[in-house]
Order: structure tokens, then sequence, then C-alpha cells
């Protein structure tokens, strides 16, 4: 009993905890009070996210509130009246308002309209269809191109999308195997394993990727195509390693396998539109350079094209995951605040990182992202790691 | 034929001319490159929101992708040619954060509270209590409707909130004889009362929430000071469309019997739904006191709902993003104009300080009502509250009758008036759809309710600038 | 986890403890009712929806005394806090005209036939709530190991 009560117990007082204690017990030089709140609402965000109280887009709406009512310009009362060497430096109220609509949701919202109209259009089912013809019949390689094709929609894709429109392509097959061929399971995880891992080659792929381009600029700024010349080369490794290991570890009994998928291309102008703007946008963001236009600004392009020519309405836009592109939100607001209020470089240079080996760090918090990974909703955990780094 | 393909040809072609003509051509002093792709934009969203080729709220993105691709710094590669002409390049986070510009926030604050309330069946339960008093004497219970319809719009949307009370009123409507104009009475009076009582608050109506955006620093109007004003306007308003109706369309039924089931949830869930709403709407009011804006306010309830479940993420989705979209849109408008230091520059070129500035708030919001019988509320709002407010305030002429202030608020009141027409609003297309009303009976009281509207507008503003509660 | 229902309504005691028995599978997630009478089952809607709970799958009898299957059901199909609730027709005694009224009035979403299969009435009721779970957008993957992973892959969009 306890223990269930813990998980909602311990996202309140812990934060109570941080925010009732005295400044100087956190042995960080000069900590302000805007500090201090940071540190508890960053606090919170972790606990609720990794015991999930709430849902986790709830607490990316909370901690964008608390940013608010605590340390903005606009917050409670007792919040902004403290003199201003103890209080340090707030934020503006719209700065963190804008965190709703910063240009890496709009990268993503790109993404969506993109994904969404391909699915309206049947793009992705027909492309399916086409792409899969030159496998054959062998199921080693059938498996291979679902795996191909499942893991380039997901770069383009939601994760979960793509995984259920191929498992549904691919379940009428599975019934076909015998009961106790093992193959059924290398075909059953195939799926979501490239989903996964095809999330990794675009920013857009999936959502950790767009956080980390949060953190990545200046001289570290990464372009839309020069994450693909990395980002392709290692998925295709990797998809590699994932079919040998699920062919050697499920072998397949079934000698040949038949993949029915009906349908034909869309003809309709709209859909030659989709076609066109689904080429276009993803050409804007490999020439990156030439054009002018950063990759935020070229996913705004299918967004007006979408939905000046009624391809995606009114009713469409409320497809949308909205929840995602807020959970998104809510982990740029908390980045906002520990860069915005100096709490980051402060903190990090009363903590003896430099003593650590720098390749140690790197394996360290790999490993401990990829722990936490395992266990809580994929998008949550990158955010902390990154800040460490 | 021709005059359809004229509402495809001309968004394009008459920005397309704007855009390619020698800057000097313009007449304005010093104007940059900046600015006459600004006017090219405003040129193009006024005639598309006019001539309606594309959906209205696709307008607003389209307005917002262009400003990227031309005024932004990091555009088309052309665009930025650095030149002595070139001007000032915004930056693309501040036209992005349109999308979610404290406007938006306080809109979505008050979807959290609609979207809640309707699940949690605390409208039509409130609307079941309050409509008891009114006894069962047609002409009380028109009043009462009216009344209720009101309040709710001045929290919900204009077009949920009708779709309510016209599903509660049709069973009742289909036992009038079929001559009956007290059926006509009742019909018009819920999509009348919703349009008149989203004037109450900031968040009853889009526009509201435009002018808030440029009623700012020491024009600056708090979501209690509108209220203020907005709801004795609603109340006068609303007596007068009751007289209006029930004069015009008297009812031969002697006796009418509204009857709405179901009970107040008492769930700890719908405990919570009714706390907050009480909680936001009081802090609202109290501005002063907390410190917080209206702004922060909002988002108060879109916490503590997202956090209990009480809006869970597939009834995120039903939320008119496209209305949101809308006023994001004519937000980006507004920056664009505003920091390009077009709408300074133009006003300056314009001898408008010639004009009587009693002329030129008549003009404009009658001009605003002409278009708002026609199109859409906000896009209304959207177009002509950028150019009202750099008018306003540059015109000195104008301190006097109350500065700016007066001008912007005069305009806002007359874009929820228009309502003659079952396309003037999408509550009118409601009621009309009912098929109880014609469009001349329409036309008869909306068009009278919104002259009337617009003086008392005008009286309501004199009062307001003697007490020195504006200006 | 939300409080989910399905509720089977047969005037025959028998019968309906049968129904019940075929879909013991769900026992363990979901809340399974029992009425003896439509009557009843309007009883329990009320008091189901005064707690805001969902109710997912509706099974009726067709034949009982006072008010017939196709009656209730057709009055949940018009009951707005019922929107989308499925809705199972299970009888052996229906007239064609009652068929009809059946489709066009009650909006039915399955009919199955007395005697019926076990294994087809679990597969259906399966195959209905895990519609009701995705439409509604209750979170699916709580339950995801009493639904149908076929309808679950063609319903999922995002």
């Amino acid at each position: 009993m306890i223990k269930q009560n813990l998980k909602y117990i311990l996202p309140v007082i812990l934060p109570l905890i941080v925010l009732l204690l005295p400044a100087s017990s956190f042995g960080i030089e000069g900590l302000t009070l805007v500090e201090q709140r940071v540190i508890a609402i960053f606090v919170m965000a972790a606990l609720c996210w990794v015991l999930e109280p709430i849902p986790i887009y709830a607490t990316s709406v909370l901690i964008i509130v608390f940013e608010l009512l605590l340390i903005s310009d606009n917050g409670l009362w007792f919040a902004t009246n403290s003199p201003v060497e103890q209080q340090g430096h707030l934020l503006k109220q719209s700065t963190i308002m804008a965190t709703f609509a910063s240009p890496i949701i709009m990268l993503f919202l790109g993404g969506f309209f993109l994904a969404m109209a391909a699915t309206k259009y049947r793009l992705d089912v027909n492309l399916a269809r086409v792409l899969l013809r030159p496998f054959g019949n062998s199921p080693k390689y059938v498996m291979l191109g679902i795996m191909m094709i499942t893991a380039i929609f997901s770069m383009f894709m939601s994760n979960t999308a793509t995984t259920a429109m191929m498992l549904s392509i691919l379940t009428p097959v599975l019934a076909l195997f015998a009961k106790e061929d093992i193959g059924k399971v290398a075909f059953a995880l195939s799926v979501p394993v490239a989903a996964n891992i095809g999330g990794i080659a675009t920013p857009i792929g999936t959502p950790p990727n767009a956080v980390a381009l949060k953190y990545l600029v200046d001289e570290y700024s990464v372009s839309f195509a020069e994450w693909m010349a990395i980002g392709v080369p290692f998925v295709t490794v990797m998809l590699l390693i994932a079919w040998l290991l699920l062919n050697y570890l499920f072998p397949a009994d079934t000698k040949t396998i038949k993949l029915d998928i009906e349908g034909h291309f869309l003809k309709t102008p709209k859909a030659y539109l989709v076609y066109m703007t689904f080429t276009l946008t993803i050409l804007l963001w490999l020439l990156g350079g030439v054009h002018g236009m950063s990759s935020y600004v070229v996913a705004m392009l299918p967004v007006a094209i979408f939905s000046m020519f009624k391809i995606i309405t009114k009713d469409d836009l409320k497809n949308i995951s909205w929840d995602v592109l807020w959970l998104v939100s809510g982990g740029i607001a908390l980045g906002v605040a520990l860069d915005k209020s100096g709490l980051a470089s402060n903190a990090i240079d009363s903590i003896p990182f430099d003593s650590f080996h720098p390749l140690l760090l790197i394996v360290g918090a790999s490993l401990l992202c990829l722990l936490m990974a395992n266990f809580m909703s994929g998008i949550l955990k990158i955010r902390r790691c990154l800040k460490w780094g | 034929m021709k005059k359809i393909q004229l509402k495809y040809v001309l968004p394009i072609v008459i920005p397309l001319i704007i855009l390619l003509l020698p800057i000097t051509s313009f007449g304005i002093v010093d104007m940059t490159l900046v600015e006459q792709r600004i006017i090219a934009i405003f040129v193009m969203a006024a005639l598309c929101w006019v001539l309606e080729p594309i959906p209205i709220y696709a307008t607003s993105v389209l307005i917002i992708v262009l400003e990227l691709l031309l005024i932004s710094d990091k555009g088309l590669w052309f665009s930025k040619t650095p030149s002595p002409e070139l001007g000032h390049l915004i930056s693309y986070k501040t036209i992005m954060g349109t999308f979610s510009s404290p406007i938006i926030m306080l809109f979505l604050g008050g979807f959290f509270l609609a979207m809640a309330a309707t699940k949690y069946r605390l409208d039509i339960n409130l609307a079941r209590v309050l409509l008891k008093p009114f006894g069962k004497n047609p002409k009380y219970v028109m009043l009462g409707l009216m009344i209720i319809t009101a309040i709710f719009s001045m929290f919900m949307s204009n077009t949920a909130t009708t779709a309510m009370m016209l599903s509660i009123l049709t069973p009742v409507l289909a036992l009038f004889a079929s001559k009956d104009l007290g059926k006509v009475a009742f019909a018009l009076s819920v999509p009348v009362a919703a349009n008149i009582g989203g004037i109450g608050t900031p968040i009853g109506t889009p526009p509201n929430a435009v002018a808030l955006k440029y009623l700012v620093d020491e024009n600056n109007i708090s979501f209690g000071e509108w209220m203020v004003f907005g709801v004795p306007f609603v109340i006068v308003m609303l007596f007068i469309a009751w007289l209006l109706l029930s004069t015009l369309f008297p009812s031969s039924i002697k006796e009418i019997n509204l009857n709405i089931k179901g009970r107040f949830l008492k769930t700890p869930k719908a405990i919570i739904v009714y706390v907050t709403f009480i909680v936001t709407i009081l802090l609202w009011l109290m501005g002063g006191l907390h410190g917080m804006n209206s702004y922060v306010v909002a988002l108060i309830p879109v916490a503590v709902f997202s956090m209990f479940k009480i809006i869970t993420k597939e009834d995120l989705k039903k939320i008119s993003w496209d209305v949101l979209w809308l006023v994001s849109g004519g937000i980006a408008l507004g920056v664009g104009l505003d920091q390009s230091g077009l709408a300074a520059n133009a006003i300056e070129a314009i001898p408008f300080a010639e004009f009587h500035p009693l002329l030129l708030i008549v003009g404009a919001s009658l001009l605003c009502l002409l278009m708002a019988n026609f199109m859409s509320h906000t896009a209304t709002a959207n177009l002509l509250l950028p150019l009202v407010a750099a008018l306003g305030a540059s015109m000195h002429s104008l301190l006097p009758y109350g500065g700016e202030v007066v001008l912007i608020l005069a305009v806002t009141f007359a874009a929820s008036l228009g309502m003659s027409l079952p396309i003037s609003t999408p509550p009118n297309a409601l009621a009309y759809a009912s098929g109880h009303v014609e469009t001349k009976q329409m036309a008869r009281v909306g068009g009278g309710i919104g002259i009337i509207g617009l003086l008392i507008t005008y009286a309501m503003l004199y009062m307001l600038k003697q007490i020195s509660f504006i200006g | 986890m939300e409080k989910i229902n399905i509720i089977c309504v047969d005037d025959e005691r028998e019968v309906l403890e049968s129904v019940v028995h075929d879909l013991e599978y769900f026992s363990d997630m979901f809340n399974i009712e029992e009425c003896e009478s439509a009557f009843e089952c309007l009883e329990l809607l009320e008091e189901l929806d005064a707690q805001q709970e969902y109710v997912a799958v509706l099974i009726s009898d067709h034949v009982m005394p006072e008010k017939s299957g196709v009656e209730l059901l057709t009055e949940v199909a018009l009951d707005n806090r019922f929107l989308g609730t499925k809705k199972l027709l299970l009888t052996g005694l229906a007239t064609q005209a009652d068929t009809i009224r059946a489709i066009n009035n009650a909006k039915l979403d399955n009919f199955l036939e007395k005697v019926w299969d076990p294994q087809e009435l679990l597969q259906t009721v399966k195959e209905l709530l895990t519609e009701y779970i995705v439409e509604k957008g209750i979170d699916y993957e709580v339950y995801i190991e009493k639904l149908d992973a076929p309808t679950l892959y063609r319903l999922i969009k995002c």
C-alpha cells in the first residue's frame, strides 16, 4: 500500500523539501532563489517521469506551469518580490510559453503533416507494396525487406504508427505459420525492432532526436542532412545486425511466404500534390545549405501546402499527437530554465566532473540512458543525459 | 465561371504585383524591402480571408510560412541578400512563437475549461438548474435561455454553446404550430445571445483576444477590467434583443416545458472540475492580488486537468486547433507590421490627422461591422485591428476621446456584432439549419442588433471616458 | 486503470450465467455486469454513468417481457451519454422485422444467434472491446493482453 502511494507522495514531498532548504545547503556558490526553484522543478519532473503518477505529457504541462508561477516575471506575488541579489534572474513569460511553439516543435509538426498526408493518401501502404516485391518469397529475405521498409518509414513517421501499419500487413501471413514454427517470433519482433532503429536516422524520426537538436547549437549545430549522413549508415548496420540476430535465434521452417498487399497508387491531383510535397520537403531538408532555409522553416512548408489544398482538413488536425508535441515542449522548457537561470553553468562548475575521464563519462552516461530507456517512455531519458553532457 | 476563377487568381496576382513594383511607387519615404513584402503578405491575407479560396485557418498558416520565407533571418537565400534597402529581418523564432503567444495560451485555457465542463456535463446541468426559475411562460423561458446562453458563451465557444442550447430546444420547437412565429424567436434567440455573450470576457470570442494583443502597456486591460464593462454591455444588449425578438415574433403558445434529464455528477473528478472552474475564474477576476496575469492563470486549468486525467490525450485532439491557428495568423500579421516598422511608417505617410477622430471611430467600426457580416469575425479582427492599433497610436487628435483604446474597443465590439446572415457566424448557420428561420428574418434581427449595438458601444465608451476608466 | 464494464442482459437466469461464464476471460480486468431485464439494465446504466464509468459492450437478448432487447438497444443508441458503446444482440427468436429494426434503429454492432459458439462470442466481444478502447482514447497498453491484436493494428494511427 505504502509502496503504491509512494509514487504520488515522493514527487510532491521531495521538490517541496528542495524548495524549503536554505540556499546555502546545496553547495553551489551564489545559488539564487530562481535557481533553487529550477532544481525543485527539475526534481519534480524527474520523479514524475520515472514514477509516472500522472500521464507523461501532463508532467510537461506541469513543468511549464510551475515555471510560469515560480520563475517568470508574471508569477505568483511572493515568487517575484524578493530582493534582486537573492532572487536572481526571472524569465520572461513569453519565453516560457514560446516553448510550446519552439522551432523543434515546428519541425515535428512538419513531420506529422507529412506522415498524416502519406497515410491519408495511402502512400505508405503503396510504397510498402512496391518496395517489398524485389525481396521474393523466401522468409529470410522477406523479413529483411520488411525491416528495411519499416526502418525507412519510421524515419519520417512515428514509430508506433509504422509498427501498427506493418503488423497489420503481417498478421494474415503470421496466421499461416505452423504453430511450433518460431519463425513467427522473428517476424513479429522484426517490425518493432526495425521501427525503433529506423527512428534514429533523421532528426524527426523520434522525439529524443529532436530534443538533442535543441542542445546542438552554435559550433555544434547539426543540420538535417548532416544528421542523416551519420544516422543512415548507423541504421543500415544496426538493421543488418538485428536481421542476422533474429534469423539466428528464430529460424523459420516455412519455405515460402507470400505477402498480399492490395491497392494501387492514387492518381488524383491531390495525391500527386502529396507525392510532390513529400519529395520536395525531404530534398529541401537534405539541401539545407543551398537555399538558406533552416530545417525548421522547411518543416512549415508541408504544413502550409497541405492546409491550403485541404489535404489536411481541420478535422485531420485533430489527429495530430498533440500530447507528443507537448511532451517535447516540457523538455525544452526545462532546458530553457536550466540555461537561462544560469543554473546549468553554475552547477557544472561546482561538481568536479573534470576529474573524471571523458570516456568514462560518455560510457557511463550512455549506459545510464539505455537502462532508463528500457523502463521509461523512449523520449524522456535523453533530456537528463544531454544536460549533463 | 470567370467569377469563380477570380477568387483564385486575385490573391496570387495582386500580391505578386506589389512584390514586383519598384519600391518608390508606394509613396512612403524610406520604405524597405521587408516592408514591401509585408504589404504583399497583408494584401494576400486580406484577399484570402475575404474571398476564401482556401480555408481561413490555412490563410493563417500561409501568412506565417510566407513571413518565415520572405522576412525572417532563416528565409530563402535571395530574400536575405544584404542591401541598403533590405530593412530589418525578423527572427524566425519570433514568428514561430506566434503559435504559442500568450493570447493563444489564454484561449487554450478557455478551451480546457469548456471541454471539461462539457465532459462532466456541468454545462447541461447548470442549464437545467438555471432555467427552473423562469417558469413556463414562453416569453420568460426565452429570456432564461438567452441569459444562460450568454453566460456560457462568455467561457465556451459561441458555436459549442449554440449547439448545446439548440439541442435542448429542438424537442420544444417541434411542439409549436407550423405557422407560429414564436418558433422563429426561439431559434434566433440562441445564436443572438451566444454572439452577444462572447463580448463579455476576453476569452469569449477570438476577436477579443486579438484585441488584447494590441492593448498593451498603458492601455493594458486585465480580465477583470474587461468584464467590468463587457458584462453590463452584454446585459443591456441581451435585454434589447429579447424585446426585439418578442415583439417581432410573438408566440401564440401559452406554456412551454423544457425537459432536461440528468443530475450533477458527484465523482471526485467532477468535483475537481467544479473547483478548478471556480478558482480559475476567481483568479482571472482578481488579477491584481496574486500577481499572475490572465495568461498565466489560463494555464492552471490546463495543468490540473491533464494531471488528473480529466482531459486525456484523446480529448486534446478535440481542441479546435484550427481556431488557435487562425488567431496565430492574425498575431503574426501584427508582429510583421509592427516589428518591421511598416505600421509606424505607413501611418505617417497617410494624412489621417486631417480626418476628424470621431469620423474615424465611426468609419472604422462601421467597416468592421460590415465585414464581420460577410466573413469570419476572427479574420475581420485579424485584418483590421493591427491597422487600427497603429493608426490609434499615431493620432494625437484621438486623445480627447480616449485615445487608442476607444478605437480598438469600438472595432472589436463591432466585429462581434456582425450577425445578420447565416454565413456571418457559425452559431447563425446552426440556427438557420434548424429550418425554422428564414434569412430575411435573421437579417432583420441581426441587422437591427448590429446597429443598436454599435450605438450602445459608442455610448458606453463615452461614459467610460467620462469616468476616466479608459484613456 | 479505468473502470470498464461489459453488460449482459437476459431474462433467463441460466442463459445469463452461461454468457457470463463464456466471458470469464475478461473478468480480471473488466467489470462484467448481469441484468435480468431491460429496466434493470437502464437503472444500472444510470448508476454507472453517475460514477463516470465506461460501458464498453452491451450484450442483450431480444425476447424479454415488458421491454425487448431491440427497444433497449435503441434507447441506448440515442442516448448521448453512451455514444460509442458497442451493442451486440444475442438471440434465436428475432423475426426479420426485428432484425431490420435492430440494425436501422439500434445501430447494432454485432448479431449472434442462439445457440452460440463460446469461442465466437469471446472473439466478437474481444474485437468490440478493442474498438471501443481505441475509439475512446483509453490507454490500450494496460489492457493489451486481453485485446484483439489485428483490430488494434488496424485502428492505431499515431
